[in-house]
């Protein structure tokens, strides 16, 4: 399929009701190295203490995996058809889930001169990353890879819909998903409603908080006025995050996700329509047990399919075709944007004043 | 009672006695049988207020009724009010575990107390996991007491005051317009304490009877306050619809202190009834004994 193809078929963007525009981000996830700089530049902007240690509003985790919160694929919430009228019913996760945010013998170490290696206090059994690099598979064939999450700013929020109280809302510029702190009692029906996991409960503010897509920045709030993409993004050490709105047609985004359908959305069929998308991670052929490279994907198909749903082949497949036709000499124009460099094309911010 | 001794001729006599004797019979199984009924209906008597009210007494604020174990309470009659799961479309609306709370009431001079009292085995009392929720209580009356709003939790046209308690120790004031509405007051005027003991809460919340602040119920009016309890028992994971309700009551607060004297009127009218049947035996048995003669 070229972009021209899917022109042909002009459809318009499907973007929630009452919305004017729909931010929504792409991830590589071929050039993720789980370095978790997102992770920490997430964090040390917005939850650093006051009730917040335990939350990653941006996580990267490792695929096969239970991720963070433990299991929360297995966690419900969502909707039950595509009418989007009834809910999945969902579970709040355990603290244990998310782990606790450990407190280090950094003391000893540093000022007593103690000789201990660092390591938390008490005996953690559980935390973020816990099975990090752990994967799947039997060697030479083990397989992993990392899968970093955020909100995905859902075009059908079923944290929206849970909450009784109307205190979490899309607003309407851009369909960034926030709750306000003014309205929020903490009764957590967000927490179990999103199927992701991605709303937190706050027990010190006595609220639920969540990934705000660092909104000031994209609006440039900030001390020189100037707009930015979300930390996470600009961060990124491999620059794998594009950001923009999903019904800016000029963009690459939009190019991705509904010209080339090749950055697909995290388990599509909870329904809630995110719009953090992904580019399916390739990985080498499997390996036979004197090294001869064998024609067997190593990380099964099936799986990428529970992960990002049947549109994963084609993707695969398109991507692969496009690949073939560099190696070939030709010219590929998502190849270009998949290896675009240059910031002012990654990040949109453009579209934001 | 009916002793009847005029004398007359033996036989005459005998049998008039005889006569007598049966009608002091008859007579004595009257006031027997009103005994009987006045016994057993006594108690039901005192028990009937009328519907639903909640009796509002005197106390003296040296008694320290804001003490949920002061013996200010021992002479204040408690209503024990059923409750059951509200109507509400929150998941596990109708999974709600408490069935009834004892509510008394009164008031000092300036203050109005509550005594809300219900059985919970255990004190949720801090929500630090995100799985916690905490145990809590609501006394919800209308903003404008000459109407009686929606009972969940008001509408636009007639909201509500909600007192709020929380086992974490918060007290809020809060009006409501309809559910999911709620808006605190800036400054709570509405105190609390409470007492965890042998597996059940005691919560005094107290308030000025007087208010003149914009959408604070005024509790210094001529007339029956509507008021309706909600309870929350945290480790059923209940919060905000997912709670056990009442139907509304009222505080008689039309007729000073006392409120109006229901038992007293109650009693008076019983004992008219008592006088009148028993006047109305003894005429008829003396009538009887006239027509034989
Ligand atoms: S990912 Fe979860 S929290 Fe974010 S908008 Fe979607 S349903 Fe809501
Ligand atoms: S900063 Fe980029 S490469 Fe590093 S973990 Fe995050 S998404 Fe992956």
């Amino acid at each position: 399929m070229t972009a021209q193809d899917a022109d042909a078929g002009d459809e318009t963007v499907d973007i929630a009701e009452g919305i004017d525009h729909q931010v929504a981000m792409v991830m590589d996830l071929n050039k993720c190295i789980g370095c978790q700089t997102c992770t920490v530049a997430c964090k040390s902007l917005w939850t650093e203490g006051g009730g917040r240690d335990y939350m990653y509003w941006n996580n990267v985790e490792t695929k096969p995996g239970k991720g963070y919160p433990r299991d929360w694929e297995e966690s419900g919430g969502g909707w039950k058809s595509d009418e989007h009228g009834e809910r999945q019913p969902g579970q709040i996760p355990d603290q244990e889930d998310y782990g606790e945010a450990w407190e280090f013998n950094h003391e000893e170490i540093m000022y007593d001169g103690s000789d201990q290696p660092l390591r938390p206090d008490g005996d953690p059994e559980w935390g973020p990353n816990w099975d990090e690099d752990q994967g799947a598979g039997e060697y030479p064939n083990s397989y992993y890879f990392y899968l970093p999450r955020i909100c995905n700013h859902c075009t059908h929020p079923s944290c929206v819909e849970a909450c009784p109280r109307k205190a979490i809302y899309k607003r309407e510029e851009d369909g960034i998903v926030l709750i306000d702190q003014e309205r929020c009692r903490g009764y957590r029906y967000c927490v179990e409603g999103c199927p992701y996991k991605k709303v937190y409960y706050n027990a010190t503010q006595k609220t639920s908080e969540k990934c705000i897509f660092c909104y000031p920045r994209i609006e440039g709030e900030g001390p020189e006025g100037e707009t930015f993409a979300p930390a996470c993004a600009e961060d990124c050490p491999p620059q794998l995050r594009l950001v923009g709105f999903l019904d800016d047609e000029e963009g690459p985004i939009h190019k991705l996700v509904e010209e080339y359908e090749v950055a697909l959305p995290l388990h599509p069929e909870y329904r809630t329509q995110p719009n953090v998308y992904y580019i399916p991670p390739f990985a080498p052929p499997q390996h036979s047990e004197d090294g001869e490279t064998v024609d067997v994907d190593r990380i099964p198909r099936t799986y990428l399919e529970e992960l990002f749903g049947e549109g994963v082949h084609d993707a695969l497949d398109t991507i692969e075709r496009e690949r073939d036709k560099v190696d070939r000499g030709g010219s590929s124009e998502l190849l270009d944007m998949l290896t675009d460099t240059n910031p002012a094309r990654k990040y949109r911010l453009e579209v934001f004043d | 009672m009916s002793e009847n001794r005029e004398p007359g001729n033996d036989s005459e006599t005998r049998a008039g006695r005889s006569r007598e004797r049966r009608s002091v019979a008859v007579g004595a199984i009257a006031i027997a049988s009103l005994i009987v009924v006045t016994t057993a209906l006594a108690p039901m008597l005192v028990s009937a207020r009328p519907a639903n009210q909640i009796p509002v007494e005197s106390v003296s604020v040296d008694d320290e009724p804001q003490d949920p174990t002061s013996d200010a309470w021992d002479t204040v009659p408690a209503v024990d009010i059923p409750l059951a799961s509200a109507p509400s479309g929150v998941p596990n609306a109708s999974d709600t575990t408490t069935e009834t709370v004892s509510v008394q009431s009164a008031r000092s001079d300036e203050r109005f107390y509550l005594r809300l009292s219900w059985s919970d085995e255990t004190a949720d009392s801090n929500a630090t996991d995100p799985r916690a929720f905490v145990d809590a209580i609501a006394v919800q009356v209308p903003k404008n007491t000459s109407a009686r709003p929606p009972i969940a939790m008001g509408n636009t046209e007639n909201p509500v005051n909600l007192w709020y308690w929380s086992a974490d120790g918060e007290t809020e004031e809060l009006l409501a317009g309809g559910p999911g509405t709620t808006t605190e007051f800036e400054q709570a005027a509405v105190n609390t304490s409470a007492s965890h003991d042998n597996g059940r809460w005691t919560v005094v919340m107290s308030r000025d009877i007087e208010s003149d602040a914009t959408n604070r119920t005024s509790l210094a009016v001529d007339r029956d306050v509507d008021v309706a309890f909600a309870v929350w028992n945290g480790s059923n994971m209940e919060r905000s619809g997912q709670k056990s309700v009442s139907e509304w009551y009222h505080f008689p607060l039309g007729s000073g202190p006392q409120g109006p004297p229901y038992e007293a009127i109650l009693w008076t009218i019983a004992g008219l009834a008592i006088t009148g049947v028993a006047l109305v035996t003894i005429h008829a048995v003396r009538n009887t004994r006239g027509e034989t003669r």
